[in-house]
């Protein structure tokens, strides 16, 4: 009777149906966990990294906060937070500051643990003690597991597109978000960019999943990860999601010509 | 007056040992479905959620809340005496 009554969502050009999204997407991320990182410099060369770097400005942390990272399995966006906090608490040693570096806590939300758990062994690599600052969780981004009010930023890097239902996911960043809360998006986009755009696609749809097939063994889960960038909305009716999910102040920046966007608001 | 998870977590020996909930999590870790507090039960150590009967493992130090990895208890398991209930403190919201 379910089949009668079912949603389709978009799996790269593949229409789905909705339960099998996410065990499909489930599928994609256990096979590109351990060559993510790797696969991540190559496609966008280096290049993502200043794009997380440019979402940790924005964001603008501070020592004391409770800062949620959905879809951050391998901690690039939450270890950033933390090195940003650790530099303004230096900062502020000549100062006074309301909030203590102890009071910090970074939770990561990935609903793969092979993501979390190369996360993890990264945190420890990089001398962080176990429980310390970081807390590692599984879970839904539709469907977060903190209560309400309870954080005083939200991201996601590079996880909407994978989620099912963008707009629960931006119903429940809004709800984990406490009041003066700021949520910011960083997600691959639109290009408009006469030339550009052409050449952008010839290299999504050529390159990237030969990449993959390379230097992941898997072209699938690449040309899956193109086709996802297509079908996700483009800049401003995003834009406009996150203001029907209640934020206020939303706005976005377009980086290098719209190949990633930061779409950011405020919980007021 | 809403009980949140950390005050029924709460032990007095701190957080961390064999399996024990860290305080940072306790602070904020609800149920993803009914998002009402969560109960720690020491002896499947998973979180357990009273309000609509689920429990939650624990995998390798890491809380699988997934609202489809959790599982629906049984009345048995439910009254079962096996699960620690930890009491509140005097912390209550």
């Amino acid at each position: 009777m379910a089949f009668l009554h079912s949603h389709a969502t978009s799996f790269g050009y593949k229409q789905v149906p909705e339960e099998q999204k996410s065990k499909l997407v489930g599928n994609v991320f256990s096979s590109v966990a351990s060559s993510y990182d790797l696969m991540n410099d190559l496609m966008s060369v280096g290049l993502h990294r200043l794009w997380k770097d440019r979402l940790i400005s924005k964001l603008n942390p501070f020592p004391g906060m409770k800062h949620l990272d959905v879809a951050g399995g391998t901690g690039d966006v939450a270890f950033r937070v933390l090195e940003r906090i650790n530099s303004v608490s230096h900062r502020a040693m000549q100062g006074t500051l309301p909030y203590t570096e102890e009071d910090t806590q970074i939770y990561v939300c990935d609903i793969n643990p092979n993501m979390l758990n190369v996360g993890k062994k990264r945190a420890s690599e990089r001398g962080y003690k176990e429980d310390n600052f970081l807390s590692w969780i599984q879970g839904d981004a539709e469907a977060l597991s903190f209560e309400d009010g309870s954080m005083d930023g939200y991201t996601i890097a590079f996880g909407i597109r994978n989620v099912t239902h963008i707009e629960k996911a931006l119903s429940e960043a809004y709800r984990v978000l406490k009041r003066g809360g700021r949520f910011l998006c960083l997600e691959l986009s639109h290009v408009d960019v006469p030339l550009f755009k052409e050449i952008y696609d010839v290299y999504s749809f050529s390159v990237i999943p030969a990449m993959g097939e390379l230097v992941a063994g898997d072209r699938q889960s690449y040309q899956y990860l193109v086709e996802s960038v297509r079908r996700f909305p483009n800049q401003e009716k995003f834009a406009q999601m996150i203001q029907e999910a209640g934020f206020a102040r939303v706005e976005y920046e377009n980086l290098v010509g719209g190949v990633v966007a930061i779409h950011s608001g405020l919980k007021l | 007056m809403m009980r949140r998870t950390a005050t029924l977590l709460l032990r007095q020996n701190g957080s961390g040992v064999g399996g024990d909930i860290p305080q940072a999590l306790a602070d904020v870790l609800v149920c993803p479905l009914s998002k009402k507090p969560l109960r720690y039960c020491e002896a499947s150590g998973s979180l357990i959620s009273d309000a609509v009967g689920v429990s939650f493992p624990i995998v390798d130090g890491i809380p699988c809340l997934v609202p489809k990895d959790g599982k629906l208890m049984d009345q048995d398991q439910k009254e079962s005496e096996d699960c620690t209930r930890i009491l509140p403190t005097t912390n209550e919201k």
